[in-house]
């Protein structure tokens, strides 16, 4: 399914104006087939902005986006949908179909495909619900769940049809620090086994740190950091080193 | 200066309304353009009229109903100042048939299920499930829209048809009640005068106006921006709008038709 080696993300110099404010400016990223990048910055940063960017919901004014090698500034439909079937996302506020049970929200990616036996589905949205520790709620409706485990149940819409892409907006947001650790572990088992690209969206910065190796700090609209884990805290920028140890002095 | 105001207050009402009117268009073409094949989702297509039927069912028959009553009921002062009995069943099924059988069926669903499809895609919308849909290479179009407009299309069609019998038998029970009118008058005075092209021409005119009533309700659906607040404005915008469609188009339709 991937290739190592090829580049599986490639952001080039992206402007992107919403509404009267300039989110993105001149941002760069580019992420190796099969490589784990964790993206952490301040709020309103343009995080979320970059991965609706990734998957083709948002269009950049100026700059490229490739996605394994597939140029989205064309903004044509058909390369969109056959990217996208390639990508699993979870997005910041779930997005889960509400008119839809969890068990229908999770077996939806395999439905679609339709190549995909009704036994088969309920299995693996079974063993999925179950490793995302959700085990029985199939039935449930999503406005019966809290917060915690609508994400949950957007991981596991994300991963079920093991996507050679993930991007995860926020994954342990309204999680707690035990279950956050057994999030991030399943997301890297889930990464072992399909040896997908993985990108993850998270404020929680130790755990973040933990899980991926590469990380990147966007701050309004522009990329202050890109590099190990092991580094950041040492970087040279102060904005940097200030969000990674929290402090409250320093230039932001 | 109050008249100032006024003027841009009607050329700001003025753009938008050419604004929503150009988005509704390109929407019915998308629609249009995914139904050469129909390629939409079969599942969602019967839930949705199964749905929609449903829920405006029981009010339409009553609003049609009481509508055949108060037609005959009106008309009863002329019956008995020109001993006119004989007309009764013609007058009520021409108008109920041609008029007002389409429009105020028409307007009741709108209100009913037009609405309610606005506030749902609406909320869909602003928490981000019709992204959701993209983001899993599904067109939200021909998945969402497409089975809608084409069940409340069939719904209302459906629906006048049966509204136009209920509001005849309506009119007939007050009729042999109120006017003192026997059932076979009222009936020989209906089926010597009233042709199928008088039942054709509000049957074609039910689709025109479930066409439109879909076409605004999905649309103020999904391009609504911003949060809760803006679903009500939608809701609202989506129900004056068709109402709007509805009269203007009768309008057109009762000229052009045979
Ligand atoms: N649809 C939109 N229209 C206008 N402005 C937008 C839109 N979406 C995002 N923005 C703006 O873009 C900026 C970046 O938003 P984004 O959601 O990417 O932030 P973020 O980095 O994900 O923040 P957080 O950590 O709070 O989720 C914000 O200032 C936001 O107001
Ligand atoms: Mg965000």
């Amino acid at each position: 399914m991937s290739e190592p080696g090829r580049t599986a993300i490639d952001v080039h110099d992206v402007q992107l104006r919403l509404g009267h404010r300039q989110v993105l400016q001149g941002l760069h990223l580019k992420v190796a087939e099969g490589g784990r990048l964790g993206i952490l910055g301040p709020a309103a940063g343009g995080k979320s902005v970059l991965l609706k960017l990734l998957v083709g919901l948002l269009q950049p004014d100026a700059g490229r986006v490739e996605i394994r090698g597939t140029d989205l500034s064309s903004g044509d439909e058909k390369v969109l949908m056959r990217v996208r079937r390639d990508i699993g996302m979870l997005f910041q506020n779930y997005a889960l179909f509400d008119f839809m049970t969890v068990g229908e929200n999770v077996a939806f990616p395999l439905a679609r495909r339709g190549d995909v036996e009704a036994d088969e589905i309920r299995d693996r949205v079974e063993a999925r619900l179950r490793s995302v520790g959700l085990a029985g709620s199939a039935h449930k409706m999503p406005s019966e769940l809290s917060g915690g485990m609508k994400k949950r149940v957007g991981i596991a819409r994300a991963t079920i049809a093991r996507p050679a892409l993930v991007l995860y907006d926020e994954p342990t947001a309204g999680l707690d620090p035990v279950t956050t650790q057994k999030m991030y572990d399943l997301l890297s088992a889930d990464q072992e086994e399909t040896g997908c690209t993985v990108l993850a969206v998270s404020s929680d910065v130790k755990a973040l740190m933990g899980f991926a190796s590469e990380l990147a700090l966007i701050h309004e609209g522009r990329i202050r950091y890109a590099g190990s884990s092991s580094e950041i805290a040492d970087s040279s920028d102060a904005l940097v080193r200030q969000f990674v140890s929290g402090s409250e002095d320093g230039p932001l | 200066m109050i008249g100032e105001g006024l003027i841009t207050g009607i050329g700001r009402g003025t753009m938008a309304a050419w604004r929503e009117l150009g988005g509704i268009t390109v929407l019915t073409g998308q629609v249009l353009r995914a139904l050469v094949p129909p390629t939409m989702d079969r599942p969602e297509l019967l839930r949705n009229l199964y749905r929609m039927g449903n829920r405006s069912l029981p009010i339409i028959a009553l609003t049609a109903f009481f509508v055949g009553g108060i037609m005959v009921v009106q008309a009863g002062v002329l019956v008995r100042q020109l001993n006119a009995a004989g007309l009764v069943g013609w007058g009520a099924g021409y108008a109920i048939f041609r008029e007002v059988g389409p429009m105020l069926i028409a307007l009741m669903f709108s209100g009913r299920v037009g609405s309610n499809n606005t506030a749902e895609l609406a909320t869909m919308t602003v928490t981000e499930q019709l992204d959701g849909l993209r983001a899993l290479a599904i067109d939200p179009i021909r998945y969402l829209v497409v089975p809608r407009v084409l069940a409340m299309t069939i719904c209302l069609i459906c629906l006048v048809i049966l509204g136009d019998i209920i509001a005849l038998y309506g009119g007939a029970l007050f009729a042999m009640l109120v006017l003192d009118l026997e059932y076979a008058t009222l009936h020989y005075s209906l089926v010597d005068n009233i042709g199928w092209l008088d039942f054709i021409h509000g049957v074609v005119k039910a689709g025109v106006f479930g066409a439109a009533i879909a076409m605004s309700s999905c649309y103020f659906g999904v391009s609504v921006r911003g949060g809760a607040v803006c679903v009500g404005k939608a809701v609202n915008a989506a129900v004056v709008a068709a109402a709007i469609s509805i009269v203007l188009l009768d309008f057109f339709l009762t000229y052009l038709l045979p």
